[in-house]
């Protein structure tokens, strides 16, 4: 039994996963991160800095980091990349003009070892907004085909309705626990 | 917990007696006991509160009853006050039977507590009407108020468009300050303006702090923010200290703007001595901050004036 398995091990007991919730500003981070807390969604502020919450779902102990997507907040996204299981990258579905920038972001971001091997959830936020691009346009957009670094997959969500938040969420964990839980 | 229960059961029934026990040693209701012992300002007026609340007696539920309908139609304003609370008094004199010849100065002085409570509560529904006034673009007034807002910080700088980096200079997030008000709504836009229309020495000197080259911060969203603090801080009472023991008015939305205003600027003063890494940690300086601000609110005789001071940083 070597070190890592030991380690495995130690973890298993816990069950503790490190979610860190990403994407440009006014994407939703906060509001999904109080939403999927069942706190209440009307009073957010931008962030600045980040959030932490520390959640029980399916019996496992979630770690939430939401940071901030604004520009200059950006560069420091990299002090919460160490021992993350899974990425949640948050766009703004309604936001075509900058997304561009959000495309741009996400493959840098991915490109980090530090978060090699991690699972990507891609919420297509604000999908009940008029305007609001459909899943298939965003991942185009976004270039999701072309990537075999990650596990990965995209689900158009509303943090306002609720609207799939939940399945996302519990899809992402599936992957996570069937990566590093199972191995012995 | 069970000692809390027991606590709370027991004071439930021996308030009556031990309130009983005072009036007949005392010659006072409960009312004239505060209103003469206690210090004028928060303590007074926040002990006034809690008995009338606590109160039993069937028409002092009434008056409180009908003073809150008031503020709920928004009707609690000074004009009025003297058609509404002087029934409101003369039902607390006939219940608690005071003589007003003999105890002249009780009157002024719960009127004085009964106009600074129910102006709170009128102003707690009032700033919740305007943080769910969501910044709307297509609204020219809302427009103005952001121009405004541009040219009293930036007076120098035109602004080349509408939608422009330019926003960035005095802390929005994009090119368009229009999302960056969130849940907040206009309040957070007039808290703003107020702050650099009647404090033009005071915003210049933070906003000139948010440009500092290791210190810096984006202005209006710590000012939203901010402007999310003081809204906690009024809804959940914690800002009576404040509003109570001002000299300058009872408590309205210009008074609310204030305690913004000292807050916008305590905040800064504490930023820049904390001596910050960078600007991940505001979340931590932020959270001190309301700890602080709590923690001086909690004690019923501060009084929170800016002191403005000039440095050289």
């Amino acid at each position: 039994m070597g070190f890592l398995t030991i380690l495995k091990k130690l973890r298993q007991k816990e069950k503790e996963m490190r979610i860190l919730m990403l994407g440009l500003d006014n994407a939703g981070k906060t509001t999904i991160l109080k939403r999927f807390n069942g706190e209440p969604i009307d009073t957010i502020s931008p962030t600045l800095g980040f959030n932490i919450k520390t959640l029980e779902h399916k019996g496992f102990k979630l770690n939430i980091w939401d940071v901030g997507g604004q520009k200059s907040l950006r560069s420091y996204w990299k002090n919460y990349f160490e021992s993350t299981d899974g990425v949640v990258w948050v766009v703004d579905s309604a936001d075509w003009r900058r997304l561009g920038d959000c495309a741009k972001e996400l493959h840098t971001l991915l490109r980090e070892e530090r978060l090699a091997g991690a699972t990507l959830l891609v919420f297509a936020n604000k999908s009940d907004l008029p305007g609001a691009l459909t899943v298939e346009e965003i991942k185009e957009a976004l270039d999701l085909d072309n990537i075999k670094s990650h596990h990965w997959r995209i689900v158009p969500s509303s943090a306002v309705t609720g609207e799939n938040l939940l399945d996302g969420v519990d899809w992402m964990l599936d992957d996570i626990a069937s990566r590093i839980f199972t191995l012995d | 917990m069970l000692f809390l229960n027991v606590w709370s059961l027991l004071h439930w029934y021996l308030r009556p007696l031990i309130k009983w026990f005072l009036r007949k040693t005392t010659r006072l209701c409960e009312l004239q006991r505060i209103c003469y012992g206690d210090k004028a300002g928060a303590q007074r007026t926040c002990a006034v509160e809690n008995s009338l609340m606590l109160s039993r007696t069937r028409d002092i539920k009434e008056v409180v009853a009908f003073l809150d309908a008031v503020v709920l139609e928004r009707r609690f304003i000074p004009a009025n006050f003297d058609d509404i609370l002087k029934p409101s008094i003369s039902i607390i004199f006939r219940i608690k039977k005071i003589n007003t010849k003999l105890h002249p100065s009780f009157a002024p002085t719960l009127k004085r507590c009964l106009q600074q409570i129910w102006s709170y509560r009128q102003l707690v529904n009032e700033v919740e009407e305007l943080r769910r006034v969501q910044y709307d673009s297509d609204n020219s007034d809302h427009e103005l108020k952001l121009l405004k807002l541009w040219s009293l910080l930036q007076p120098n700088e035109l602004l080349e468009g509408r939608v422009t980096k330019q926003w960035q200079t005095i802390g929005f997030q994009g090119d368009d300050p229009k999302t960056d008000f969130r849940g907040m709504g206009l309040l957070g836009l007039e808290n703003l303006l107020y702050f650099a229309t009647e404090y033009p020495q005071a915003s210049t000197h933070v906003l000139s702090h948010s440009h500092h080259p290791k210190y810096g911060y984006t202005f209006a969203i710590v000012g939203i923010n901010l402007t999310s603090m003081a809204y906690y801080l009024l809804k959940d009472g914690s800002a009576k200290t404040y509003m109570f023991n001002s000299k300058i008015s009872l408590p309205n939305i210009n008074l609310f703007h204030r305690f913004y205003c000292y807050l916008f600027y305590e905040f800064d003063k504490m930023w820049i001595e904390s001596k910050p890494e960078n600007i991940m940690e505001f979340s931590i300086i932020f959270k001190k901050f309301d700890i602080a601000i709590r923690s001086q609110l909690s004690d019923p005789s501060t009084v929170f004036r800016i002191n403005i001071e000039i440095d050289n940083i």
